[in-house]
């Protein structure tokens, strides 16, 4: 296998370090159904709600903001968050597309 | 994630080494994983289903554990002959791929730095240069100077070496003259068959950008298949 991707997020985000930013950084490691990115693809926020990357098609990614942002600001390392389209109290924007995915939060400290 | 392991990883794809990041889940502790290296003592009970997802390429939770890899391939070593107009172009569409690209040129008014900053060129003739250049199945040639002088020779050794995709520049009529040498050279039809030439998927496009947009197009299709 050869995998032709690369998008430079890593990069991007000590880049954004060096910069003194707060950053967390997003990963999909989990996929079911028809979700559009797969297992491995990633998303950094800084403080100031900043964001590079991706983990679906842009369905899910202000919740993700939001999530982050309250990573960085309760000063937690980790978290581990499964997006579900039925669990509509948790997320008010499901995939759009049926699938489901787990992401994993964590700072870059 | 530590700042420095983020350091680290970053410094391992500069140096376009094959590696892994192992993060258990449940206590956020990261790690690189390098193969024939010793695993970190909280990873060291799984360390043979790890190996297994290394050696397999696969990205996602290790069953039944809370352990989630992330490999990192080695690019593509994708080889341009010819430091021309469309290899300006292809050079600026391959930066968000992973593919790690050399051009050769013996023409040194072609490759000044100015034309290609920050790309490795070789200003040497294709042997010359393929001497000191490492290459096998999984690289990738783009002759594109059309002169057989110099495409020729890369031509041939890319063939020799089973490069996975081969592609050259010219029109049909050029391409089928170019097939009439290598088989006078004793390459086999079916060896001579497997260069993609006229290069580039059909967009229609003539301009330097879109020849090299329909390059880029035929080299991921191809990778995808091999």
């Amino acid at each position: 296998m050869k995998k032709v991707l690369d998008e430079k997020i890593l990069e991007e985000a000590n880049s954004w370090i060096k910069s003194n930013y707060k950053v967390a950084l997003v990963t999909v490691i989990k996929t079911w159904g028809s979700s559009p990115r797969q297992v491995g693809s990633k998303m950094i926020i800084n403080e100031n709600g900043d964001f590079s990357g991706s983990v679906s098609g842009g369905c899910v990614e202000s919740s993700v903001i939001e999530e982050s942002l309250l990573l960085i600001k309760e000063n937690r390392q980790f978290k581990k968050i499964e997006l579900k389209v039925s669990d509509e109290n948790a997320w008010e924007l499901g995939l759009a597309c049926g699938g489901e995915i787990t992401i994993f939060l964590e700072r870059i400290n | 994630m530590k700042k420095h392991l983020l350091e680290q990883i970053l410094d391992k794809k500069n140096r376009k080494e094959e590696f892994a990041i192992i993060t258990n889940i449940s206590t956020g502790d990261s790690f690189i994983f390098e193969k024939n290296k010793t695993l970190d003592a909280n990873f060291e009970k799984y360390s043979d289903v790890i190996n297994d997802y290394f050696e397999n390429k696969k990205n996602g939770m290790i069953e039944n554990t809370d352990i989630f890899i992330d490999t990192y391939l080695r690019p593509t070593k994708v080889i341009i002959i010819g430091a021309v107009h469309i290899t300006q172009y292809l050079v600026e569409f391959a930066k968000s791929l992973n593919f790690e690209i050399f051009i050769i040129d013996p023409r040194g008014y072609y490759t000044s730095d100015k034309r290609f900053p920050d790309i490795n060129i070789i200003n040497k003739w294709p042997l010359e240069a393929f001497e000191d250049l490492k290459t096998d199945s999984c690289s990738a040639l783009i002759a594109l100077t059309h002169d057989p002088k110099i495409d020729d020779p890369a031509l041939k050794h890319a063939l020799k070496n089973k490069f996975f995709y081969i592609g050259a520049l010219g029109s049909k009529t050029t391409h089928l003259n170019r097939c009439k040498r290598l088989k006078e050279a004793g390459f086999k039809e079916e060896e001579i068959n497997s260069i993609h030439g006229p290069i580039g998927i059909k967009l229609g496009g003539k301009s330097a950008p879109e020849i090299a947009l329909s390059i880029i197009a035929q080299l991921v299709s191809e990778t995808y298949k091999s």
